[in-house]
């Protein structure tokens, strides 16, 4: 093996001199002192010459970018589901009667006040809608006060209104 | 797969087809003219005025003495049936007035003839009943009517009846009291009275005054 001072003569980046490697195999201090000059020398020293992989470390990253384009291109391919046009028809067509029907169904058996009206209420009686009306539709005075006395009884019952006016007489 | 498509679409096209029937049949108006015999155009448009839909209106012509209605078809059935009760000729008309002189007394005096009202009256603390007297009167929608009771006499129309309310209107009732061989005016009004209901029309100066006028009044057909 040869000296420290030999092989930091003998030194060089990218070396492949047996003797330097050999060294560098064996001497820590001379390993760090290669490795602040050319870090690639450790891996050559544990034998990683060997490790570069065939035609090169340009070449083997080329070809890992192209099989991870070619993958990432088969994924893309993969998502994107073809449906015929025939299908999507159908299943628009599907959907459409089922929401035509559900329409259908709802207006026929649920009528809103303003639609149609099962036959059997067409030929009901006519419904008498009764509204109230006051008693005293007019009184000539004018000083006088009308007051309906609420009833407590049934519809009806005795109604009873009061005139209070001041132009009465008094011995009625 | 073609086969399925095509009966979905055929579905579809029954199913819409339907629907829009459907729809339309509900919102179809139809116009009807009703002319009137008995009453007038106008007093009508009141009586159908609660029974037109949403969708429906109506327009007089005075001239015809009619009403033009637009309405839903079941609805104008309705309509027509009151148009119908509504067109009568003028109905015989039964008044019954009673007059009662009301006071507040000690003691509670009722007359007999009385009795139906009393309890009414003793609401307002009018505890002392005098009959004056009972008159009837009959007519018909829109003659005139007039009663003579015991010092009192009452002039009115009877008015027409409003199905609506079921009642009739006593129009212009002025009642006039006897003083010396005058006839002095007390009051005049015009009263709605609901078929078959006795009104009881009190007239006083003030609340508290001691004594009131009951007019009781019942009309029927």
């Amino acid at each position: 093996m040869i000296s420290c001072d030999a092989f930091r003569v003998r030194f060089e980046g990218s070396t492949e001199d047996p003797a330097v490697l050999g060294h560098l195999r064996e001497c820590d201090r001379c390993l760090d002192f290669a490795a602040q000059t050319d870090p690639d020398v450790m891996f050559r020293a544990l034998g990683g010459g060997e490790m570069i992989p065939p035609g090169g470390v340009e070449a083997f990253v080329v070809d890992v970018m192209q099989q991870v384009r070619v993958r990432s291109a088969e994924s893309t391919v993969t998502a994107r589901h073809e449906v015929s046009w025939t299908r999507r028809l159908a299943i628009a067509a599907t959907l459409a009667v089922g929401i035509t029907g559900a329409m259908v169904y709802n207006q026929l058996w649920n009528p809103g006040p303003t639609g149609s009206q099962p036959v059997a209420s067409i030929t009901a009686s006519p419904v008498r809608t009764f509204t109230t009306k006051p008693i005293v539709e007019t009184y000539e005075s004018d000083r006088a006060t009308i007051v309906e006395v609420p009833s407590e009884g049934a519809a009806d019952d005795v109604k009873i209104v009061m005139i209070f006016d001041e132009n009465l007489p008094a011995d009625l | 797969m073609k086969r399925i498509l095509t009966l979905m679409m055929a579905l579809l096209f029954v199913s819409a087809t339907s629907f829009a029937q459907t729809q339309n049949v509900g919102k179809t108006l139809t116009a009807k003219t009703f002319v009137f015999k008995h009453k007038q155009a106008d007093k009508a448009a009141n009586v159908i005025k609660s029974i037109l839909s949403a969708e429906g209106s109506m327009s007089i012509q005075p001239t015809a003495n009619s009403l033009v209605v637009t309405d839903l078809p079941e609805n104008l059935k309705k309509i027509a049936a009151a148009i119908a009760t509504f067109d009568a000729p003028a109905q015989p008309l039964q008044l019954s007035i009673r007059l009662v002189s009301a006071s507040r007394g000690t003691e509670a005096k009722v007359d007999s003839a009385l009795r139906d009202v009393a309890s009414k009256l003793a609401l307002l603390r009018y505890n002392v009943l005098e009959h004056v007297g009972t008159a009837q009167a009959t007519g018909k929608e829109g003659e005139p009517g007039q009663v003579s009771i015991a010092g009192y006499r009452a002039d009115f129309k009877f008015g027409e009846y409003d199905p609506a309310s079921d009642s009739v209107q006593l129009a212009d009732f002025k009642l006039f009291r006897q003083e010396g061989d005058q006839l002095a005016p007390m009051l005049k009004t015009t009263l709605n009275l609901k078929l078959g209901q006795t009104v009881i029309v009190g007239a006083t100066k003030q609340p508290e005054s001691p004594r009131a006028l009951m007019i009781v009044v019942t009309a029927q057909r």
